[in-house]
């Protein structure tokens, strides 16, 4: 079942006088229960397309479709919903807040919303990903696999379809990416969602279902 | 239920207070910086109010007295027991107290002293006596001031001689601050004393408060100058009240001076937690980027901001009123006298200002940066 879906998606910066044409009419779809990997040498427009398929950034041409909902023209204010209950992100850099603990970091995405208490998950979700005797630690406490295990917890806090992977294993050594990329596997099965990763990692195509390969803004067949 | 469960129901509180923590030195700057904001404005505040108290209290005694002398367009030499009599029949509710005056040299056991002489039978109701006793009616005897009568030599019961008859001496007059009769060089002595004058050399009226003397003193205007349309000088009715009046707005002035000078200050912390504010949050962009990736709305954003400049404020304001406490009862003590007075209306609304200017001008002062992150674009948060 697809779930998001890219529509001759065209993306321009204005970048001091030039234009900057990022995404050239790029067609894109992910389903439930798959794990896609986007390749392409630095500056093809990756990031681009991730930031508009987590809905952070908005085309200029072209649709975006979340669960066959058009939410191309949708306020900044939506946008943030839509993020909140459908979306998961994991980065390079793990990103996670300093002054919380690991179970208040996975909690984060849910914290505003005081009608649900995801306390439970958020412990619950830690120990699946092997953290159950790191709950109170701060980040400064943990390894950089640890981190970002931490990080896919909080990615999955809200239940969201779909998980986008920025570099996941950029930041860690080749034992921890693959194991990171077995829990992100197991995840994808579990939970039922789709993973969107964007990578120079060669590793990741053993776990991966399908790979695009986006070059100077074009996905090659 | 915990405090932390408490924290938790309020999200943008709880964000705040830990990043308040981040960066303990940081906040305890931007903290300083407000306490002595406060500090400034409550206690150049709580100045003024004491000076206004001091004030008040040294002219009470005054602002209820009406002067009345013989005016310049009366025929008469003094007042008349006749227009005396008049006085008493137009304000029955005001004690009147006629008195006549002169001065004279006098010499015990070869010290000598000038003094001036009022005659008056109601001494209660113009002095005060710091040892024995003013009496209602004096008919014999005599107050002298009681710094006269230290270099004098004089004690209560001994005599003193004045136009040929000698009073005893009954009480001493107490010294007076402010303006008036201050009780220096003074001698007080029985009508009967200068029965040689007819006329009275002045009358005082004493009325119930400041208000009411200022009516009093219009009524009798009205009796004794306005002949018909013609106004004529019979008597000189003089009040105190129109001094006070002048005193207290220059006091006012003053007060706004000085706090004027203290809100100086607290422009400056408010501009120092401006910078503050802005400078965590430009640090904390890439978080920031973070927390909007994730799905924080703007406004949880901008409510987490505002409620960081919000504890500053409200920490440094509460410790800011407390130091001020200190310094208020130091400046009550000193200038009115009376410490405890930081307790009385009179020092807590300055407290209190203080207090409530610094939680404003902390929250004024994070608008800005809270509205400034939460709008900043997720993507370009994110690359920090």
């Amino acid at each position: 079942m697809t779930v998001i879906e890219l529509s001759d998606v065209i993306k321009r910066y204005q970048n001091g006088e030039e234009t900057v044409k990022a995404l050239k009419r790029v067609d894109f779809e992910a389903s439930l229960g798959e794990m896609v990997t986007v390749i392409g040498p630095s500056g093809s427009g990756k990031s681009t397309m991730l930031n508009i398929l987590g809905l952070l950034d908005t085309p200029t041409e072209g649709t975006v479709e979340l669960r066959n909902k058009n939410v191309t023209n949708f306020s900044e204010d939506e946008l943030t919903n839509e993020r909140r209950s459908g979306i998961g992100f994991v980065f390079q850099e793990f990103h996670l807040l300093p002054m919380l603990t690991a179970t208040e970091n996975v909690e984060l995405p849910s914290m505003w919303d005081t009608s649900v208490d995801r306390r439970d998950r958020a412990k619950e979700l830690l120990r699946r990903v092997g953290l159950g005797d790191r709950l109170s630690h701060t980040p400064d406490e943990l390894s950089g696999g640890q981190r970002q295990r931490v990080a896919i917890a909080r990615a999955l806090i809200n239940r969201p379809e779909i998980l986008l992977a920025d570099e996941p294993t950029g930041n860690l050594d080749q034992d921890t990416g693959r194991t990171i990329l077995e829990e992100l596997t197991r995840l994808k099965q579990d939970e039922n969602i789709a993973i969107i990763s964007v990578t120079h990692d060669p590793q990741l195509k053993e776990y991966t279902d399908r790979s695009v390969r986006l070059v100077d803004g074009v996905i090659q067949a | 239920m915990t405090i932390g469960d408490l924290f938790r129901r309020v999200p943008s509180v709880q964000m705040a207070w830990r990043n308040l923590g981040r960066n303990r030195v940081r906040t305890g700057l931007a903290t300083l910086g407000i306490i002595i904001g406060v500090v400034a404005i409550a206690s150049l505040g709580m100045a003024g109010a004491a000076l206004q108290q001091q004030a008040d209290s040294n002219l009470s005694g005054l602002t209820d007295e009406i002067r009345i002398a013989s005016g310049e367009d009366s025929e008469e030499d003094g007042v008349t027991p006749g227009q005396v009599d008049k006085i008493r029949n137009v304000v029955p509710e005001a004690t009147i107290v006629p008195q006549r005056t002169n001065s004279t040299t006098i010499s015990v056991n070869n010290e000598e002293s000038i003094v001036s002489v009022t005659a008056v039978t109601d001494a209660n109701a113009l002095y005060d006596v710091s040892a024995g006793e003013a009496p209602a009616r004096l008919l014999s005897g005599a107050l002298i001031s009681s710094s006269t009568a230290q270099s004098l030599g004089l004690e209560l019961g001994d005599p003193v001689k004045f136009n040929g008859n000698l009073y005893r001496v009954r009480g001493f007059l107490a010294e007076e601050d402010g303006f008036g009769p201050s009780g220096g060089n003074e001698l007080v002595v029985p009508l009967s004393a200068l029965s040689e004058q007819d006329n009275y050399d002045s009358v005082t009226v004493i009325a119930s408060d400041g208000e009411s003397a200022i009516q009093i003193a219009d009524i009798i205007e009205q009796e004794f100058n306005q002949q018909g349309r013609k106004t004529e000088e019979i008597l000189d009715v003089s009040t105190f009240a129109s001094a006070q009046e002048n005193i207290n707005s220059f006091l006012s002035t003053l007060n706004l001076a000085l706090l004027g000078i203290g809100s100086i200050s607290l422009i400056v912390a408010s501009v120092a937690i401006l910078n503050v504010m802005l400078m965590s949050t430009i640090e904390r962009r890439g978080e920031i980027g973070v927390l909007r990736a994730v799905g924080i709305r703007r406004n949880e954003v901008l409510r987490m901001i505002l409620a960081e400049a919000g504890f500053l404020g409200l920490i440094g304001g509460t410790l800011g009123a407390v130091v001020s406490m200190g310094a208020g009862i130091i400046i009550f003590r000193f200038l009115a006298d009376n410490g405890m007075l930081v307790f009385t209306w009179r020092g807590l609304q300055h407290l209190l200002s203080g207090f409530g200017f610094a939680v404003f001008a902390s929250l004024l002062s994070g608008i800005y940066p809270a509205w400034k992150a939460a709008n900043d674009h997720p993507v370009e948060a994110l690359r920090g």
